[in-house]
């Protein structure tokens, strides 16, 4: 347990900077965004520009500022998802690869493979939370920047659900509901699992390991897209009730988890080769 | 003792292991001497659970090899295995914070010993220097065994000089060596007992010292005898 806390630790600072740096990207670039578009709205009404009402207001909040920088908001959460995505086979593959194979050396640790998995995956979650976290908390220093730039004449306050509400990409990053919540990260959860899996297939049959990856990625999308397809969730005449094909489709995923790590756990302790 | 019993593993639709067996003793330097794909490398990382094999058995003291193996064989590969970026006294750390094994008194002498900057990062090291802290890192841990894959590859004349007389020092006395090299001349005299690979199997294996004085052969005549015939 020690040892695994170690591993996660590790894999936290050797992608510390990284990690700052998406950060950083975030908040400048929202806050460059957001001083553009409110500073022109201001000095537009102050011109003597007529008020465009937002949602029947004449003021501006910061949600109609969240809402006109749609893809400048945007464009820094997905580069953040993009690099976090890619960096899910990074995290094995730099292992590997380059001038020393550090491969070697965290095979050779006194401990249970499957603790190298465990904190691998436990780095991802904590970066992928991290972001999240770091979103949360500019949105308030954001708003405090909206509200230093618009004179309180010209402003009123926002609600938190409408602000997350006012971008696409929050209101697909943060649901407002739990229960979606916790559906849609535990469906990333899984998918980092298959990709984790894969990753392990290739390292430890290389080039036939490729076709078994595919094979094995493809099996598990298609576990989960068939039935999904199939036993009509967004039909009103399917032979299951709603609940019952939610409750198939969370057997498959639960499955397909199970299987993910099982195989993967097999891999690093049985086939893995440097 | 470690036993390496009819080992065999296939890669490539080749047996590049194939019925390996050897054994290599505590207190003695056990050299693995074979030409270039005879299987030294593959069989060390074998050993070591860095690449699976197919048929045979590897036990430590009888027993199969598992995590606490660790503990008690370290074992030096033919590069440095530690990320560029680190430096080697946050690689001093990580082994601490891992090893059980680990000696930390040991690995400051052997540092003082090889002139290492604990500041400098790994990816700045020469092959000379790489090679140096890799013995750090294989030498230090209280380990019963040390397996080394061609400590000598690569280096210049005044490192190997260095490098060998550590077979000689205090670090590795009561341990048991398993190295490979194909630097037979240079380390012919510090070498206990030779295991010949030929195609992944064992064609013979010998103490050079008996061989030397029955037979009135070096290792490198033996060498030429079985390998090349």
């Amino acid at each position: 347990m020690i040892r695994y806390g170690k591993l996660v630790h590790m894999e936290v600072r050797r992608f510390r900077y990284f990690l700052l740096g998406m950060m950083g990207l975030t908040l400048v670039v929202q806050v460059a965004a957001l001083i553009w578009k409110t500073t022109g709205e201001v000095h537009r009404l102050r011109a003597g520009g007529a008020p465009v009402p937002f949602f029947g207001f004449d003021k501006l909040t910061f949600t109609w500022a969240v809402f006109n920088t749609q893809a400048m908001f945007a464009l820094p959460i997905l580069v953040s998802a993009a690099g976090l995505a890619l960096y899910v086979f990074l995290i094995w593959y730099r292992d590997w690869l380059g001038r020393g194979t550090f491969a070697y050396r965290l095979l050779m640790l006194p401990t249970a493979r499957r603790n190298l998995y465990l904190a691998k995956l436990t780095a991802i979650l904590l970066f992928v939370f991290s972001l999240l976290a770091f979103q949360l908390l500019a949105l308030p220093i954001e708003q405090g920047i909206f509200n230093l730039i618009v004179p309180a004449e010209m402003r009123m306050d926002s609600y938190f659900t409408d602000i997350i509400q006012a971008n696409q990409a929050f209101s697909l990053l943060l649901p407002l509901s739990g229960a979606q919540f916790l559906y849609q990260y535990g469906l990333g959860v899984i998918c980092i699992l298959v990709a984790f899996t894969a990753v392990l297939l290739e390292r430890s049959f290389r080039f036939w390991g490729i076709g078994y990856a595919v094979i094995y990625a493809t099996a598990c999308i298609a576990a989960f897209v068939v039935p999904l397809l199939t036993l009509g969730f967004d039909r009103d005449d399917a032979y299951l009730y709603p609940k019952e094909i939610f409750g198939i489709l969370t057997a498959v995923i639960m499955v397909v988890a199970a299987a993910s790590i099982g195989l993967g756990f097999r891999l690093l302790s049985r086939k893995i080769t440097v | 003792m470690i036993e390496v019993e009819n080992v065999r593993k296939r890669y490539r639709r080749r047996w590049v292991l194939d019925g390996l067996s050897f054994r290599a003793e505590k207190g003695r330097i056990t050299c693995l001497i074979g030409l270039n794909g005879a299987g030294k490398s593959t069989a060390l990382k074998a050993m070591m659970g860095l690449t699976p094999y197919q048929e045979g058995s590897i036990r430590l003291e009888g027993m199969a090899l598992d995590k606490r193996s660790y503990e008690r064989i370290s074992f030096v590969p033919d590069h440095l295995p530690m990320p560029s970026a680190m430096k080697l006294g946050e690689g001093l750390q990580f082994m601490a914070d891992f090893y059980a094994s680990w000696n930390a008194s040991r690995a400051r002498e052997l540092m003082h010993f090889f002139d290492l900057n604990e500041g400098e990062r790994v990816g700045n090291l020469s092959k000379g220097t790489a090679a140096k802290y890799n013995l750090v890192l294989g030498l230090a841990p209280d380990t019963d065994y040390v397996l080394m894959d061609e400590p000598l590859s690569g280096i210049d004349v005044f490192s190997r000089e260095t490098v060998a007389s550590v077979f000689s020092s205090e670090w590795l006395e009561g341990r048991g060596v398993l190295l490979t090299t194909h630097e037979i001349a240079e380390m012919e005299h510090l070498i206990d007992h030779a295991v010949l690979l030929k195609g992944g199997r064992t064609v013979r294996s010998f103490d050079c010292e008996r061989v030397r004085d029955e037979e009135g052969k070096s290792v490198l005549d033996l060498m030429r005898e079985v390998l090349l015939a």
